[in-house]
């Protein structure tokens, strides 16, 4: 049962499964409400929520604000392997000193602090994951580009996610090589699992020799293809960055989003002064 | 004057001690379709980069003489107006697509240039290229041809006269690859673009192509109209392009006398349906030998398999459902269907690298889920499309020997030199894979296939990619290793290598067996053939409208059913 259930996991986790994730996380989600707000509006909603609770220790406040994430991640629709990922960070971070506080009769004055903090990184995470996976990266890239960021930066975000699908096939593709040619140990016994266990590791190491080679080969190809296609010619020119901005409009739902958020914001204030 | 003038160009590569192009002159007129061949390395594809500025604007070297591109002087203009002009695209065109979407890539050229309507201009291209429709999609969607053309909407939406692909059909399966040509066609006559190819498949140069330029060691040979150019059999041979196989057949009966000495040479079925009239098909023929039906022992099996792969968006795709396939020791088998038809994803099942979600798949009677993956590699091993993924070591005797040496293979050393030798790369030994012409890493691939002496081997496309000189190497190299290899399946478009090479053809259609069968079985039914769009060697498609009981897959079998005497 264990061995079926541990297997299974593994099955799971494929490098095709991480492809698919990415470029679900990327793309899949573009019609929730979160990927139809503006990304300028976005990304001052995140500088609020990514910053903010950093510097206010009030518990309703900061309650307030994680259980507001919270919603909007769900809205996002953000894929279950970065919500696994954020699950992971944010107890190897701060989780696990709250929980061992706890298992041994920590009081109250060193919970609370411990809560506190837990509660900024998870809040804090939980903002990011919405904004960075809930908006499709060429969105995310023209807000940047708004907001004056280098336009090497954003076409640097969409175009990772173009190649990134490639990547990992073929990084796919050289571990398959590895699988079948190589000879892992045994590992049937526990020092085995544990020798298996570096071996892995050893490969996962060593194929990254022939992903970077058969990466730089095919890039010629793609440098000269970006000169040819005018990527360098539009790096300084303005006309060319007016025309990519003019896509970006703001609605009413936008206002609706931005007030809504405000409101929370007072509420949770408001509540927090009344406690 | 015409569109393309090249005066005295002399260029060398930086760091080269030849020149790459030497005192090349040429002249294209407006509106030609323009088919480039010649040798590998003999300069085809550095005259095409010289047309586009590429050449000496963002690649250096020494240059000298003039060339001038739509009245304007490459080397007075830059990358970025002649672009505007001439369109370029790759042969490993799916590295030029830099966008997610489709539109979004068609259109990024002219974004970049600052044109406001350059969502109008895409989709103008898009529809130009055949793509309407799929505007929304993501790059990642598209088959293999539908990349392809998006490559060329990228280039179109430019607006520029000229077009130069470079080897535009080497991956692609004959529907697709028509489909191609039949878009260059119509740009060609609709839109008046001048058009540039370089191509192999000297079949397409005679029903496409209106010019045939040669190159040879950096200069221009001559350029002819093509079917004059088709019909200079020997001289197209000595530079290893092999000319369509109606005219490598009358050629060769011209030379026994058996068609007049003046006539003009067949470039097309059609034609040579005229030129061949006279000749009467010898009557009493042996019949050849039916593929045996007593086979041996099951190989490998798939039971009730059913497959289906993750999607993006939406409902998962089942590429097969409920499949059931057997494959039998010592049999060479070809596996043939269109692009997307499921010939990777059973290569796949059978290494173990893909889980069937239903069903079973097993070799020699045990089921693939209780081996592991390592345990496998003696008993089956595949051979990727793109080699390059083969290669994990830094020299290709380091990754020939790499599965017998993490093993303890007895005399490891020595099997390597003999494989080495075998596949004649003993002098490339300590090369790098990567950096090998793409014959030399097909043979390294071969070689590390066959290196722990597999039961089953399987090919993944082993002649995509390559000229047809290369392929008919190939060809050889895998007709040699008939005898080291016990089962062996090849994954293939190339109906030449199926009809000369294996001995049972599998059809695989929408994730179905649709036939299974010798070549005479397969071939021989005009409406499966039709069905799923595969397409004989022309050679065939020739002697059936000949005759219509002529079953002759090469050019050889051809002349010994029309020569009428000696065989």
């Amino acid at each position: 049962m264990m061995q079926k259930l541990s297997e299974n996991i593994l099955d799971k986790f494929s490098m095709d499964f991480l492809r698919s994730q990415v470029l679900k996380n990327a793309y899949g989600n573009n019609d929730t409400v979160i990927a139809a707000r503006d990304p300028r509006v976005l990304l001052a909603w995140y500088l609020f929520f990514g910053l903010v609770p950093w510097f206010v220790q009030d518990m309703t406040f900061l309650l307030g604000c994680f259980v507001l994430v919270m919603i909007t991640t769900l809205l996002a629709r953000v894929a279950g392997l970065v919500l696994l990922l954020f699950g992971v960070g944010v107890f190897s971070q701060t989780g696990y000193l709250l929980l061992v506080t706890w298992l041994f009769g920590g009081d109250a004055s060193a919970i609370m602090p411990l809560l506190i903090l837990t509660l900024k990184v998870a809040t804090i995470s939980l903002a990011s994951v919405t904004v960075f996976s809930g908006l499709d990266p060429d969105r995310l890239a023209n807000g940047l580009m708004w907001y004056g960021c280098p336009e090497r930066l954003s076409f640097s975000i969409s175009y990772a996610y173009r190649i990134l699908p490639m990547l990992m096939e073929e990084f796919q593709n050289v571990l398959l090589s590895y699988r079948l040619r190589g000879n892992p140990p045994a590992h049937d016994t526990f020092a085995g699992k544990v020798r298996y266990l570096a071996y892995q590791v050893k490969i996962i190491m060593y194929a990254f020799y022939p992903l970077m080679l058969n990466t730089a080969k095919r890039s010629r190809t793609t440098v000269e293809a970006l000169e040819i296609r005018g990527y360098r010619y539009a790096a300084t020119n303005k006309e060319v960055r007016r025309i990519k901005l003019a896509g970006l409009r703001l609605t009413w739902d936008d206002g609706i989003f931005a007030a809504l958020s405000l409101l929370w914001v007072a509420a949770t204030l408001l509540l927090g002064t009344l406690v | 004057m015409g569109i393309i003038e090249i005066r005295d160009l002399c260029y060398t590569y930086p760091g080269a001690a030849q020149p790459t192009l030497n005192h090349v002159n040429l002249t294209v007129e407006q509106g030609d379709f323009l088919a480039i061949v010649g040798n590998n390395g003999c300069g085809k594809s550095t005259l095409c980069k010289v047309l586009n500025g590429l050449i000496p604007h963002f690649i250096t070297g020494q240059f000298s003489g003039e060339v001038t591109v739509s009245g304007q002087n490459t080397l007075e203009s830059d990358v970025g107006t002649l672009a505007r002009k001439v369109g370029y695209v790759y042969q490993d065109f799916e590295n030029q697509i830099v966008r997610p979407t489709v539109l979004d890539d068609a259109s990024y050229a002219c974004l970049n240039y600052g044109m406001t309507d350059y969502l109008d201009q895409g989709r103008r291209a898009l529809a130009q290229c055949g793509l309407q429709g799929r505007e929304e999609e993501y790059v990642w969607q598209l088959s293999g041809g539908q990349t392809h053309l998006l490559a060329l909407a990228g280039a179109v939406a430019l607006g520029p006269d000229i077009l130069i692909l470079d080897e535009p059909i080497a991956q692609l399966d004959p529907g697709h690859a028509d489909r191609i040509y039949g878009v260059l066609r119509e740009l060609n006559e609709t839109y008046g673009k001048t058009i540039l190819v370089i191509e192999h498949h000297t079949e397409y140069i005679a029903d496409f192509c209106k010019h045939v330029l040669l190159l040879k060691d950096g200069q221009v040979s001559w350029m002819l109209p093509a079917r004059q150019a088709l019909a200079r059999v020997e001289e197209l041979q000595s530079c290893n392009i092999f000319p369509p196989q109606v005219t490598q057949a009358a050629h060769a009966l011209r030379e026994r006398g058996l068609l007049p000495a003046g006539t003009e040479l067949p470039t097309t079925v059609e034609e040579g349906k005229a030129a061949f009239a006279p000749l009467a098909r010898k009557t009493a023929l042996p019949h050849p030998a039916a593929m045996p039906r007593d086979h041996g022992p099951e190989a490998a099996a798939l039971q009730g398999v059913t497959v289906s792969y993750r999607s993006v968006k939406g409902e998962p795709r089942v590429v097969f459902d409920k499949l059931d396939l057997s494959l039998y020791k010592g049999e060479k088998i070809a596996l043939i269907g269109s692009n997307g038809a499921g010939k990777s994803t059973l290569m796949k099942l059978l290494v173990g690298l893909l889980r069937p979600k239903e069903g079973t798949v097993a070799l020699n009677g045990t089921p693939l889920r209780d081996t592991k993956p390592e345990q496998l590699s003696r008993l089956i091993s595949l051979v990727y499309q793109n080699p390059e993924e083969m290669f994990i070591k830094d020299s290709i005797e380091g990754d020939i020997a790499y599965a017998m040496q993490v093993r303890g293979v007895e005399n490891w050393p020595e099997k390597t030199q003999a494989l080495l030798e075998r596949f004649r790369l003993t002098e490339l030994a300590q090369r790098d894979g990567r950096l090998l012409s793409g014959g030399q890493m097909r043979r390294a691939s071969l070689a590390i296939g066959v290196a722990l002496n597999p039961g089953i081997l399987l090919l993944d496309e082993p002649t995509a990619n390559l000229d047809i000189a290369t392929r008919r190497e190939i060809l050889r190299t895998l007709n040699e290793m008939k005898e080291i290899t016990e089962t062996v399946l090849i994954a293939t478009h190339d109906m030449q290598l199926v009809c000369e090479w294996a001995q049972r053809i599998i059809v695989l259609c929408g994730g179905k067996v649709v036939a299974d069968g010798t070549r005479d079985e397969i071939f021989g039914n005009t409406e499966l053939a039709a069905r799923v769009g595969i397409r004989p060697p022309e050679i065939f498609a020739m002697g059936r409208a000949l005759d219509e009981k002529a079953l002759c897959y090469t050019v050889p079998e051809f002349l010994s059913q029309f020569e009428g005497a000696d065989a």
